[in-house]
């Protein structure tokens, strides 16, 4: 039976209408002819998880724990298990995620396909980093076990689902004494300050993140909390709940302006009294604020909403990234969702993944074209002129040739494709004719 | 019997809703698993699954719509060493009902695999609870069983059969106060089974449903819904009137 089936991405902008697998279980070989995508929990925000009129394999029912070793700490999975459904089985037996994004609710597959990061990039590097060993089923029929040094992996690693279904996954967990963090949230005001603190911080702070205020102006403009922690060694190890909340429909779409965000981020940036405040934090409020609530994208409404991820380059300074806030504090369209953060040196092992050490940024933008794309095309120059770049599994505009020129493997990427895999990420990326 | 683990054999340990069930077992106990299905290499990824969660499982491979198959042996054996807690019966499929209708021979399969396995297992797991004098025999069953609708009443009718046959059940042991048994009425699921249809509310995640049937084969109500609100919807299905009921697509 194949029936076909809507699907969206996080940011809800163009949906896709694909042919669907669900498989059960592992998969000996992919029935048609394709082209395929595999489509774990649509996390992605722009379209690096879609693709229209193909075939798209849901991964979320191959959610199965192949062998876990207590004593190390190592993990063999499915490719559908999602990073929750992990911490609630791991997280009582005294191990976490080696490194995590800001929401559980992604499958094993997307995070090694999207070479995810987390706020201890700068020592742990990226998820791709703590993989020890994957299987990848191609759409030729075979398969492939592969490990660190294997060129195909690097592919795999950030490789946005287009060498092959990864159907199982090795990863590297590590200890924590309790579930919970020592937390200490600081005011600054300004990148210069952020640059400080964050500086200060890398050593003996093993998880570090920042939120913006990316719609004020004047003196407040750059103000922020910088928000680092530790695992602490006070405290139960007590797993995260399942949501409770979900949004109930489609927000319209003047819920969220320019006055009901600033009011929102005045109120964020006035939660403590005093330069700092310190806290003892569960590991869900602190690494999933937003997986309490299902669905939060719908505050968006129809339209949908784009988030602009670019980093920028240590060697370029801090320059470009005050450009990119001054920019974007002046065209009033930013959302209250904005992070930044500094990307360690730690080599991304991907050939397609996105972290590189430097400034990163990550903001929504609910999705109010042409004003939103014009804007995109500046903050785009300024990325350009130094030499930083944009992460695909984010991205829904991005231009062709910025891709191919800022990704410098992407020419190797190539020789590892699965030809029967595409998206319609990629298909924007390589068509001949690209509207800029 | 305290320190015991408990004994369970599973039929159909494959199905969604089954693993999630055993997943919510294997948190809360220390559990010896026996699981039983038809394709060795999912069974084997299932216990594996299992077994990194602390439970103790062995696997057997069995055809239930073979009446020539050792199931009833090993249970029976297994029965006189270490009485059984749980036999759990969960297999089941969902057919395309417009083209089973016209195809006599799937038709009669899924009557099959949906009512006659299960009953036949039913019946022989009934005679070794009695004989041990202890345990709970669980069955799935389905909202669907309720009243025959038009859009899937070749599965529905089958899942009404297993849930009268089971009634009749217990009634004839309402004298064995140690045996307990329960028919779950999973409401509609998101599992492997369902992934083609349309999700609306009404849908509930398969580690929901799970977790509510370990609940249920604890407390071992003679008829469990999964989730508890779908009894409140099947009774106002079934008091519609015809009249009104065939002026829907339900």
């Amino acid at each position: 039976m194949t029936a076909t089936k809507t699907f969206h991405s996080w940011g809800k902008l163009r949906p896709a209408t694909a042919k669907l697998l669900a498989p059960a279980w592992i998969p000996n070989d992919l029935p048609g002819t394709g082209p395929f995508l595999a489509y774990g929990l649509g996390r992605s925000y722009g379209d690096s998880c879609l693709l229209d009129g193909g075939t798209m394999i849901e991964t979320r029912f191959l959610d199965r724990i192949q062998h876990f070793d207590p004593q190390t700490g190592i993990l063999r999975a499915e490719s559908g298990i999602t990073l929750a459904a992990i911490l609630r089985f791991c997280v009582p037996k005294g191990w976490f995620l080696p490194t995590t994004p800001g929401t559980s609710q992604i499958t094993l597959g997307g995070a090694i396909a999207n070479d995810v990061h987390g706020k201890n990039h700068h020592s742990a590097g990226c998820f791709g980093n703590h993989v020890r060993m994957l299987d990848l089923l191609r759409s030729d029929g075979s398969r492939h076990t592969l490990r660190p040094g294997d060129p195909m992996l690097a592919a795999t690693i950030g490789g946005l689902g287009l060498t092959g279904l990864i159907t199982s996954a090795e990863i590297q967990l590590v200890p924590i004494r309790s579930a919970h963090l020592d937390v200490e949230l600081t005011r600054f005001c300004g990148l210069d300050e952020f640059m400080e603190i964050s500086a200060s911080s890398s050593e003996t702070w093993e998880h570090t993140v920042a939120w913006i205020d990316c719609v004020a102006s004047g003196n407040s403009l750059g103000r922020g909390i910088f928000i680092r922690g530790k695992w602490s060694d006070r405290g139960d190890l007590s797993t995260h709940r399942t949501a409770r909340l979900t949004a109930p429909f489609e927000m319209p779409g003047f819920t969220l302006n320019r006055f009901t965000v600033q009011a929102f981020n005045t109120l964020y940036y006035r939660r403590f009294l005093g330069k700092t405040k310190t806290l003892h934090q569960h590991y869900a409020p602190f690494f999933y604020p937003l997986d309490g609530v299902n669905e939060w994208n719908r505050i968006y409404g129809k339209p949908g909403f784009y988030q602009y991820q670019c980093v920028t380059p240590t060697a370029a300074g801090t320059e470009p990234m005050k450009q990119i806030l001054t920019k974007i504090a002046a065209s009033g369209q930013a959302s209250f969702l904005a992070v930044l953060k500094t990307f360690g040196d730690v080599p991304s092992p991907g050939m397609l993944s996105f972290p590189q050490p430097g400034i990163t940024l990550a903001l929504d933008f609910p999705q109010r074209d042409p004003a939103t794309r014009d804007l995109f095309l500046q903050l785009d120059e300024i990325v350009r002129a130094c030499h930083g770049r944009l992460y695909p599994a984010k991205d829904a505009r991005m231009n062709a040739r910025d891709f191919s020129q800022t990704y410098p493997q992407l020419e190797s990427f190539k020789s590892f494709l699965d030809t029967k895999f595409s998206s319609d990420f990629w298909k924007r990326m390589t068509s001949a004719t690209t509207p800029s | 019997m305290s320190t015991r683990p408990y004994h369970a054999a599973i039929f159909g340990a494959t199905s969604a809703i089954c693993i999630e069930t055993l997943r919510a077992m294997a948190r809360e106990k220390t559990t010896k698993l026996l699981l039983i299905g038809r394709h060795p290499g999912r069974l084997e990824s299932v216990a594996n699954d299992l077994r990194s969660r602390g439970a103790e499982c062995t696997t057997l491979v069995a055809d239930f719509l073979d009446p020539k198959t050792n199931w009833l042996q090993i249970l029976t054996d297994n029965a006189q060493s270490d009485p059984w807690d749980l036999l759990l019966i969960a297999h089941g499929s969902l057919p395309d009902q417009d083209t089973t209708l016209r195809d006599p021979e799937s038709l009669a399969a899924e009557l099959h695999i949906n009512f006659t396995s299960p009953a036949v297992i039913a019946a022989a797991c009934a005679q070794i609870l009695v004989k041990q004098n202890h345990g709970t025999l669980a069955v799935f069953g389905s909202v669907a069983g309720d009243r025959g609708r038009g859009s899937n009443f070749i599965y529905g009718s089958a899942k009404a059969g297993i849930d009268t046959f089971l009634a009749g059940m217990r009634h004839q042991f309402s004298q064995h106060r140690k045996i307990k048994i329960v028919t779950l009425k999973p409401g509609m699921t998101d599992t492997p089974m369902t992934s083609h249809l349309p999700k609306g509310p009404l849908f509930s995640s398969a580690e929901a449903v799970g977790t509510q049937s370990w609940r249920a084969i604890q407390s071992a109500p003679p008829v469990a819904y999964l989730p508890g609100w779908w009894k409140f919807i099947m009774t106002l299905i079934r008091i519609l009137p015809s009249s009104l009921l065939h002026r829907t697509k339900l």
